[in-house]
């Protein structure tokens, strides 16, 4: 459904993704796995069209990623990107005025188990609840692709349980479920397969339970093995 | 189209309130000093309203530029860039809401005025100069200008037009530093002298296509319309620039 096809994207002389080659199918909840600065984000931004690849492309249903795309991707960036002078209510009209697949109702039923109000403004939320906002307008989508990039970033223990089961809930036969994180047992309770990235590379994508069973290594040892001391924070 | 200009108009919805309540009030100062015959005080409502509506229109087009700006460089870009959206839907919003609030204020200044003079001449009680000194004013920047309708509705298309061109070139620099000289050295004075360079270019052009014309009305109407040619050209090179080259 979403492929890569050997993506580069350099920032001047700096190399941020290299030839990364990858095809996600429906179905997966996938853990995209590697240290800050590994490549994740950006590749995430090329994949929601965001940002131009420098060579290679990606396609979604064999099309390059554009404005169609936009219409089936669910992308949630890891930093907040609300205008400061909106309410809660607000982000979830503005969803609703630009996304067929928005359902406000959905949207309300988030807010509330991320226990936020519509009336709050914006440029008051912490950035826990920041993070929980952009998780809820995200998943009020029915798109058939989410990419939530770093969903776990500053949310306090008990609430990414809640956010944890808000993400599975929207795990189904027809969609893609794409999840970075640098907190790797995190991600192991979610995800099936996973893609670890290094210095922008592909540098393993494994059915984590394959690997569990056949192998007896979990997500994090083979964070360990990848990285090494790279990846101490996992 | 409808939902995008809808947001446009919201984002610069706190400044186009502040030029009205600094209208309100230059507006309250003169009504106060015609009411109480203080000359002093009606001048300063004059100047300050005459200010705010050059100003006002100025920087109702400015605070476009600052915003389109705004809208390419920090993360709230994702909030444009990530719908399904094309460039030229986008920009085509910021320049039509653009160019409706700038028609709208100059329509809103221009009414106000011919209430205020009105009030004037009426409370100075000589009303029948009114007509002559409007005269002398237009004929003060143009000597051909005559007071005929047709001559005016051609002077304020050009000016409509001629402002939203210059929005259009300040957009189109902007995208340039923004998209294709990002990171690199001088790439702000690369796209200011880009803008100078546009501007100048539309200057040449319509200088060369009015020379031999003597009719006033018939310079307003060719100039505005070598200034909305040039305005459509750059939109199309901006959205162009845009949907190939921009990362936000």
């Amino acid at each position: 459904m979403l492929e890569s096809r050997s993506v580069t994207k350099k920032f001047g002389s700096k190399v941020a993704v290299e030839q990364l080659s990858l095809v996600l199918e429906p179905g997966h909840v996938y853990a995209m796995l590697g240290p800050n600065g590994s490549g994740k984000t950006t590749w995430m931004k090329m994949a929601a069209g965001l940002i131009k690849p420098t060579e290679g492309a990606v396609l979604f249903k064999g099309s390059p990623v554009g404005i169609e795309s936009r219409k089936h991707i669910a992308y949630m960036s890891t930093e907040p990107y609300f205008y400061s002078w909106m309410t809660v209510k607000d982000v979830g009209r503005y969803y609703r005025d630009f996304f067929e697949d928005f359902s406000y109702d959905d949207y309300k039923g988030l807010i509330k188990r991320m226990e936020l109000t519509e009336e709050m403004r914006i440029r008051t939320l912490s950035s826990g609840m920041m993070a929980k906002l952009k998780i809820a307008v995200t998943l009020a989508r029915d798109s058939e692709v989410y990419m939530l990039d770093e969903p776990f970033n500053g949310i306090d223990l008990l609430a990414r349980d809640e956010i944890r089961e808000s993400i599975l809930e929207h795990a189904a036969e027809n969609k893609v479920l794409l999840l970075s994180s640098h907190l790797v047992e995190e991600m192991e309770a979610i995800a099936d397969r996973a893609v670890f990235i290094k210095n922008g590379r592909k540098a393993d994508e494994c059915d984590v339970e394959d690997m569990r069973n056949a192998k007896g290594v979990s997500m994090a040892d083979r964070y360990r093995e990848i990285y090494g001391h790279e990846g101490v924070q996992a | 189209m409808k939902n995008l200009m809808k947001y446009e108009l919201r984002k610069t919805l706190a400044i186009k309130l502040m030029i009205l309540g600094a209208t309100a009030l230059a507006e309250i100062v003169f009504l106060i000093g015609l009411w109480a015959d203080r000359n002093r005080m009606t001048g300063i409502g004059v100047g300050l309203l005459a200010m705010l509506a050059f100003g006002g229109v100025m920087i109702i087009g400015i605070a476009s530029v600052v915003i389109l700006h705004r809208d390419m460089n920090t993360k709230q870009s994702y909030m444009l860039f990530m719908t399904p959206n094309s460039s030229y839907r986008i920009l085509g919003a910021k320049v039509l809401e653009n160019g409706i609030s700038i028609l709208l204020a100059g329509a809103f200044y221009f009414a106000l005025a011919a209430l205020d003079i009105t009030l004037l001449f009426a409370h100075e009680g000589r009303l029948a100069d009114l007509w002559n000194w409007l005269r002398d004013l237009l004929q003060s920047f143009d000597a051909r200008i005559t007071m005929d309708t047709p001559t005016l509705l051609a002077l304020n298309f050009n000016l409509l037009v001629t402002w939203i061109g210059t929005v259009c070139a300040a957009y189109l620099g902007d995208v340039i530093s923004t998209a294709l000289l990002n990171g690199k050295r001088y790439n702000g004075l690369v796209s200011f002298l880009a803008f100078i360079a546009l501007m100048w270019l539309v200057s040449f052009v319509q200088g060369k296509a009015t020379a031999g014309i003597s009719g006033i009305r018939t310079v307003f109407l060719v100039d505005g319309g070598i200034a909305l040619v040039f305005a459509v050209i750059m939109y199309v090179l901006t959205a162009q620039i845009m949907e190939r080259k921009l990362s936000v």
